[in-house]
């Protein structure tokens, strides 16, 4: 029970905190010309003016409306006195919805008040003085013992008197100091969802448990041979021994522990030996030592030029497309070499190709490689899955061209293309390559096609109209 | 309405926006005019100025010829003067790229094609109707010649109109 706070803190709608208004089985003792059933009255079975399956507006044409219903909330009979009678006629109409009918002649759960008479929560604890919480004056206690026994009212009183105004005036008052809670909160309970739970232990197992040495007995001796009473019994004895515990560790381990036909599990950090292991998330010197294998000049300068890091490039998905052997004649002899072309993506939009050549293959392959990753661009995609509209692309006598389609469609394209796409991030597609179909001029033409498409923010910008994406529209943009 | 005129016009468009003009003349007609109106309703070009043989005098505050220009005036066509007629189109690009991309004649002098309300509703849904192949690219625009004047095609799906389908714009 609090101190009276005074009217400050609402305009003298809040004068008492410790009465309660109307009992709620007052009702029920009051309204007993109708017997309270333990069903609610079932609904007529002919209702001109009510649907049948609106239970509560069948009750409501069936029964006068200041008859106590156990269908309806239970409401207090002075204030069913005190309501306004409705100025028209109540016509029971059709529910369309589960939840009970409002009635609009309710009296507002709280008094209006006037916005000058409003504070703000500053402004209160601002005020906040020790003359703020008074004593309850005659009244009051007269009103208070229409609601309490003498000896709550004795309580009431004592708890009153213990606790001082200047003290309640401080501690009532918002904190402003730097170390305060960014939230209201006065301690006094445990809120579900913000304090942390207090919970029971969740075993009586202590698994850390052990028996007491012979050191832990003597001591467990000496201390009840140095608080042995004067005229000690046998019975002191025997309680002693009763009461000794012989193990170290939790005392509800050793009165009732876990029955060997049910064990308990172990809770985290428990074990049987009494370490508790570190959960490791990053395994150790994996990374490591494939890092030190790789490191080569190549992907250092690699790593130089492009600032990605080496489990970024890891990530990325390249792959080598095309690759054969080129000759070059020169007055000595033919001097062969590989040719490779490689793709790099990492999957969601961007995707570079790279070529290079080189007596060994596998260094061709490695160079194109990290050529691909270098040259790696931004493709614009629609919804993350496909490509804006149509595109063409050209290369040599390779000429394709790239469909958008619509989302679960695939890739349906042939396989530089389909691996492009994979690399891109790109799922929604059908591909037609005619005339040549070379694979170099292929990866290419298919690279220049997906660079071409053309933004429709900028087709908006530049035509200085408004397009709008329909598909976008109709699913509220939520695809 | 003579379609092989109208096709030097596309392939006239298409020469003068590959090097980059910013002012074009075609040949004055009632479909050019109209034809060049509806494109710059739709945004594809600037200003549609009837003029002579030379140029129109540029907007004092624009800076390119307006059809409506109070200072310099607009000279009347008269029937002395409607042979030596031109329209004169302003050009548009947007970050170095020509904003009328690529004009391409779906008609043809030889093959007419004309398509009707249901036509042009799978049309620009992006489905291939007949002749016509569907609009599939984002800013793709089909202008088609009915009696309600030259329209594009989504106009033409809301006043439920069909008719001859001129030309493609990219």
């Amino acid at each position: 029970m609090g101190k009276k706070t005074g009217a400050d803190w609402s305009s003298g709608s809040a004068e008492n905190f410790g009465d309660f208004r109307f009992p709620f089985q007052f009702d029920f003792a009051t309204s007993s010309s109708t017997p309270p059933s333990p069903f609610p009255p079932r609904p007529p079975l002919f209702t001109t003016l009510s649907s049948p399956t609106a239970s509560a507006a069948g009750q409501r044409a069936f029964t006068p409306s200041t008859t106590m219903s156990l269908a309806r909330p239970a409401r207090c009979l002075f204030c069913s006195f005190t309501r306004a009678t409705p100025t028209g006629a109540r016509v029971p109409r059709r529910q369309f919805h589960a939840s009970p009918p409002s009635l609009s002649d309710r009296k507002p759960k709280f008094a209006n008040m006037k916005a000058s008479n409003l504070k703000t929560l500053d402004q209160i604890s601002r005020d906040l003085k020790t003359d703020d919480f008074k004593a309850y004056t005659e009244e009051e206690k007269a009103a208070l013992k229409e609601n309490y026994t003498p000896e709550q009212l004795a309580a009431i009183e004592a708890g009153e008197a213990a606790i001082d105004p200047k003290d309640m005036a401080e501690q009532f008052s918002i904190r402003r100091d730097p170390m305060k809670l960014h939230y209201l909160d006065d301690m006094s309970t445990i809120e579900p969802g913000v304090d942390k739970a207090v919970k029971a232990p969740g075993s009586n197992s202590d698994y850390n448990a052990k028996l007491k040495s012979d050191d832990d007995f003597v001591g467990d001796f000496a201390r009840f041979f140095a608080e042995m009473p004067e005229n000690a019994n046998a019975g002191d004895w025997v309680r002693f021994l009763e009461t000794t515990r012989v193990t170290v560790g939790k005392e509800e381990n050793e009165l009732s522990p876990h029955s060997s036909l049910v064990p308990d599990l172990f809770g985290p950090g428990d074990s049987m030996n009494g370490e508790i292991p570190l959960p490791q998330v990053f395994p150790k010197d994996r990374n490591q030592v494939r890092e030190s294998e790789e490191m080569t000049d190549a992907l250092k300068r690699l790593l130089l030029s492009t600032g990605f890091s080496v489990s970024y490039i890891k990530s990325l998905k390249t792959k080598a497309l095309v690759s054969h052997s080129v000759v070059n004649q020169t007055r000595l002899g033919k001097v062969r070499r590989v040719y490779c072309l490689s793709i790099a993506g990492n999957g969601n939009g961007l995707l570079g190709i790279g070529e290079a050549k080189s007596e060994e293959s596998a260094d061709a392959m490695l160079q194109s490689k990290y050529r691909a990753i270098r040259s790696m661009q931004p493709i614009p995609r629609y919804e993350n899955r496909t490509i804006y509209g149509d595109v063409k692309g050209k290369v040599g006598a390779v000429e394709l061209q790239l469909m958008t389609r619509p989302p679960g469609f695939g890739l349906r394209c042939q396989h530089l293309i389909f691996e492009m796409c994979r690399a891109a991030g790109i799922h929604d597609l059908a591909a037609r390559v005619s005339r040549s179909r070379n694979p170099m001029n292929t990866v290419k033409a298919a690279y220049e096609a997906l660079m071409a498409q053309r933004n429709p923010e900028d087709i908006a910008r530049a035509r200085g109209q408004k397009l709008v994406d329909v598909r976008k529209v109709y699913y509220s943009g939520r695809v | 309405m003579s379609l092989v005129n109208l096709a030097h016009v596309c392939s006239h468009l298409n020469n003068a926006a590959k090097a980059r003009l910013g002012l074009t003349s075609i040949p004055n007609s009632q479909l050019h005019l109209k034809l060049c109106l509806a494109l710059q309703n739709s945004g594809y070009i600037s200003s549609v100025v009837r003029g002579g043989p030379s140029p129109p005098p540029p907007h004092i505050i624009l800076g390119h010829p307006t059809a409506n220009d109070e200072v310099q005036g607009v000279e009347p066509v008269t029937q002395t003067n409607v042979a030596s007629r031109r329209l004169w189109l302003g050009l548009k690009y947007w970050q170095s790229e020509p904003v009328l991309g690529k004009v391409s004649m779906v008609s043809k002098p030889k093959r007419r094609i004309n398509i009707d309300v249901a036509g042009l509703r799978e049309v620009i849904r992006g489905e291939k109707s007949g002749y016509v192949e569907g609009l599939r690219s984002p800013g793709e625009s089909l202008y088609l010649s009915t009696d309600q004047g030259i329209l594009e095609a989504r106009e033409c799906v809301e006043k439920k109109v069909g008719g001859l389908v001129l030309c493609r714009v990219l």
